[in-house]
């Protein structure tokens, strides 16, 4: 059996005028999917999620949502799905439900089942202020979660975040990624862009992007496995004098590699063998620990080794 | 106050200026654009007024006295049966005037007791009204040369009426220093409004205030390429109204840059503190709009005399920018004004220019506070 | 004081209304000279507030700020073109292209040909934005804007520097890239003042600061701090305080 697929993209090169934002990029989504979308800043992301959306036509390749193309024009497209940007949302001088009658208005929902659909995802969010307070009282946490409420109102098939929780607490971001896998749960896909690494943790695939191009897809672990074969170590200096030593250790040929996490390093050993005789040495500078590489070391290895 | 520092905000300015063409066309394309439309639209002129008329009277005074008005070019009689029949003749708007002169005429005029002839307008046209009145005069002083006079014969008096300053009573030569007033008011005010509130929407003015750089700085900084650019907008005004309308200038040109600059200062003056105090594009745009046209067209003496309102209208005139320049402006066209001759108006529009800058210096806010 | 001739600063029970919001009640905090202090809070807790007052964008309703300079107390007024500030928001010019940012701030702090010369040539580099140096504010990527923010910043050779929120919205390489300036800049000894939402950030700082709801909730170096916690990271830490909060 052959089942729909959320999102196809074949081939998919977006031009604008002789630069190429996106170049040749090909992947699928699966329904219930929560597939993260990763990359530098102008990597392409946003150029290939406003095709996806119907906002912008390929300048060659095909695209599908929800098995639809562009031949009917992009409005068949843009009933099957939901967007939220980080940069536009909600009207910060309307009312929460000012907010959600706009919206359904534009979506020319039928009122009952509008008023209907609202509360179930102001339940589903828990959202328990009076319905009549403005959205610019709203913490930005919380105006990210109604934000994603009203993006789901016409029951979208696909969700499109992008960077759903830029400058948002770290509760607030708990929050909301428990909100996105429920919805994930229940049936709807999820395509998101976020600079956090920790949460890209939670999607079940990921697309990582460099200069428009498509450099890996895989799942979390399936990354990790592949970018760092070799086990991977972290170091906390026992000193500021410890800390000296960083440049030098980087030149070290036992190292593959050395980069910065807040006040520790990780280390990618060349080679085991040559790993263990550096050790003790080590040891009297720094803790050691054995780590399972985060996908913040497979993106800098993968996209900063690209630009090196 | 550092030189330097206003001329780096005046520096950035013209950037954001030559980079948006919209801004560029409404300050130099729009002002010619418009006195040219408006010129040609509007029309004070009048020629050949129908006007129904009857002679009760029927004597010499009173045929000499329809006579002026006949070869005026500007009346066009038709005689009437009665008096009815003429105020018929007008609400049929077969006429848009009517003159009646009633039987004794010329026995009042001879007995010296005043003779009196009516002359009826049909007010529902203002402007028309305006010009129809405005030509009685000059005909009236004439008819009553002659009838006055019995010494020279009827044939030795001119009956062309001649008015002062614009003999030819071209109104397009009234209008078109009146309009320069309307459009670069609303212009610069506008364009003005626009600059304090963008940096405060676009939130540059967080980063402006934490540096060095005063008020008083980003004040100066921001009015003068507007100014120059004020000017440019004038002067291809003032070559469309000589060329296209051959708007006679005969004052001297001094005078009138000095006037222009200054009246520039003011509106540009109110633009800033309009665009200070709201810090809303939108707002401040559309406060502009309402401030800039309303006291230029209807408080400026461009349609409606400022003799003919009443006191509290004419004391808020005088402390509206506008009213002065175009006063100067009319007197430096059509009456040959130098610089002497405008002392009054001149001495008024620095004044309020001062007193707007000033002010919007005051109220420029040096912290976020709300 | 540690390192005389630096600037540090001293807050005493700042209260701060904005409207119906108490966005400051009553805080207290010690930035010492030369150290790269992290404010670290959700948001809505009042970092922005306090570095706008903190600049004299805003007017505390009572406490005091202390400013010193060099050990000695100084007026904020003598101290500001010392002290550089990068805004959370978007406040650059999307029409002015790099190089025009450069020109127009340094104007306004006056700063002499020569060292502008040498000043631009070596942030450039240092950000990595040469060859952008022609492109519009508005045309550049998040991590780029970020930078060209901090360079206008730093154009003076500020002694303090007031950054809220720097890397909100940009990519981890670049992210990376904007700490190391960051931290070459500490290592020259300024005062840094750092707000984040990023808790990894906030490790790297010499101090952090936690800020809830417009009071200090927790302070002091970082591993000191996780430590007392028994939390690995302030992720950790955070969620654990929130949790407790969340409980009624």
């Amino acid at each position: 059996m052959s089942e729909i697929l959320a999102v196809e993209a074949r081939h998919l090169t977006v031009r604008f005028g002789d630069f190429a934002a996106v170049k040749d990029v090909s992947f699928t989504v699966r329904p219930g999917e929560i597939f993260g979308f990763l990359g530098a800043n102008g990597a392409g992301k946003t150029t290939t999620i406003r095709v996806l959306c119907g906002l912008l036509a390929p300048t060659e390749g095909v695209v599908r949502v929800g098995g639809i193309g562009f031949e009917n024009g992009a409005e068949p497209i843009k009933r099957k799905v939901g967007y939220m940007s980080q940069k536009f949302t909600l009207y910060d001088d309307l009312t929460v439900e000012e907010n959600f009658d706009f919206t359904s208005s534009l979506r020319k929902l039928d009122p009952a089942i509008a008023a209907r659909r609202r509360q179930e995802l102001l339940d589903f969010i828990s959202f328990s202020r009076p319905l009549d307070t403005f959205v610019r009282d709203l913490p930005g946490g919380l105006r990210q979660q109604v934000s994603l409420a009203a993006a789901l109102l016409h029951d979208p098939e696909i969700v499109f975040l992008d960077e759903p929780t830029a400058g948002v607490s770290p509760a607030a971001r708990a929050l909301f990624w428990a909100l996105i896998r429920k919805l994930a749960a229940s049936g709807k896909t999820i395509f998101v862009t976020t600079h956090y690494m920790d949460e890209a943790e939670y999607c079940g695939r990921i697309a990582l992007m460099r200069s428009g191009e498509l450099i890996a897809l895989d799942s979390p672990e399936g990354l990790k496995r592949s970018t760092f074969p070799a086990p991977l170590y972290e170091l906390s200096p026992r000193s500021e004098g410890a800390r000296i030593r960083i440049p030098e250790l980087k030149r070290d040929p036992a190292i593959a590699s050395l980069e910065a996490y807040g006040i520790r390093f990780h280390v990618a050993p060349r080679s085991e063998p040559e790993w263990e005789r550096a050790l003790p040495e080590l040891r009297g500078d720094f803790e050691i620990r054995r780590i399972q590489p985060s996908l913040e070391d497979v993106f800098i290895r993968l996209v900063e080794g690209g630009n090196r | 106050m550092k030189l330097s520092r206003a001329l780096a905000i005046s520096r950035k300015e013209v950037r954001h200026i030559l980079r948006d063409p919209f801004t560029l066309l409404l300050a130099l394309v729009l002002p010619v654009l418009t006195t040219i439309i408006f010129g040609y639209a509007i029309e004070f002129n009048m020629r050949n007024i129908p006007t129904a008329v009857h002679d009760g009277d029927r004597t010499l005074s009173s045929r000499t006295l329809l006579e002026s008005f006949g070869s005026s070019r500007y009346y066009l009689l038709e005689p009437a049966t009665g008096t009815p029949e003429a105020v018929q003749a007008l609400s049929a708007d077969r006429a848009r005037a009517a003159i009646i002169i009633e039987p004794g005429f010329e026995a009042r005029l001879r007995s010296g007791r005043g003779a009196k002839a009516q002359l009826i307008i049909d007010g529902s046209d203002n402007s028309a009204a305006g010009a129809i009145l405005g030509y009685l005069a000059g005909v009236q002083s004439i008819a009553a040369a002659r009838l006055l006079d019995p010494a020279p014969p009827p044939s030795a008096i001119a009956l062309e009426p001649r008015f002062l300053f614009n003999p030819e009573l071209n109104s397009r030569w009234f209008i078109v220093p009146g309009l320069t007033v309307v459009v670069i008011a609303i212009l610069s005010i506008l364009l003005t409004s626009l600059t304090v509130a963008r940096e405060w929407e676009n939130g540059s003015m967080e980063l402006l205030l934490s540096t060095p750089v005063e008020p008083v700085e980003i004040i100066v900084g921001k009015l003068l390429p507007y100014t120059v650019m004020g000017l440019a907008g004038m002067f291809l005004i003032y070559l469309g109204a000589r060329v296209v309308f051959s708007v006679p200038f005969a004052g001297s040109h001094l005078a009138y840059l000095l006037a222009s600059a200054l009246f520039l200062a003011a509106c540009l003056g109110q633009g800033l503190l309009i665009s200070v105090l709201l810090r809303k594009q939108q707002l401040s745009m559309q406060f502009a709009m309402l401030s800039g046209l309303l006291p230029s067209i209807l408080l400026s003496g461009f349609i409606f005399p400022i003799e003919h309102m009443p006191l509290f209208f004419r004391i808020l005139t005088s402390i509206l920018p506008p009213r002065w320049f175009i006063l100067a402006s009319r007197q430096i066209h059509l009456q040959g004004a130098g610089i002497a001759d405008i002392a009054q108006p001149l001495l008024m529009l620095s004044l309020i220019a001062a007193a707007l800058v000033g002010l919007a210096s005051r109220k420029f806010k040096r912290d976020l506070e709300p | 004081m540690e390192t005389p001739g630096g600037i540090g600063i001293t807050l005493r029970e700042l209260r701060k209304r904005l409207g119906t919001n108490d966005a400051l009640q009553g805080l207290s905090l010690e930035f010492s000279e030369g150290k790269m202090h992290g404010l670290i809070g959700p948001e809505g807790a009042g970092k922005t507030t306090l570095l706008r007052t903190l600049l004299g964008l805003l007017r505390a309703d009572s406490g005091e700020i202390l400013y010193r300079d060099g050990g000695a107390p100084a007026p904020l007024a003598k101290l500001r073109s010392d002290i550089a500030y990068m805004p959370q928001q978007q406040s650059l010019y999307p029409d002015l292209s790099i190089g025009e940012h450069l020109e127009f701030f340094k104007t306004l702090y006056g700063i002499a040909d020569d060292e502008f010369t040498r000043q631009r040539q070596e942030l450039l580099s240092i950000t990595r934005l040469a060859p952008f140096v022609d492109r519009p504010a508005g045309q550049l990527s998040g991590g780029m804007y970020k930078k060209l923010g901090l360079m206008c910043a730093l154009l003076r050779s500020p002694r303090a520097m007031l950054l809220d929120e720097p890397t909100n919205g940009v990519d981890p390489i670049s992210r990376r890239e904007f700490w190391e300036l960051l931290h070459e800049l500490s290592s020259r000894k300024i005062l840094i003042i750092v707000a984040t939402a990023y808790m990894d950030e906030a490790e790297r700082c010499a101090e952090v600061h936690l800020i809830e709801e417009g009071r200090r909730v927790a302070e002091g170096e970082p591993q000191a701090l996780l430590a007392a916690a028994g939390a690995r990271g302030f992720d950790e830490l955070f969620l654990k305080n929130n949790a407790k909060e969340a409980r009624p």
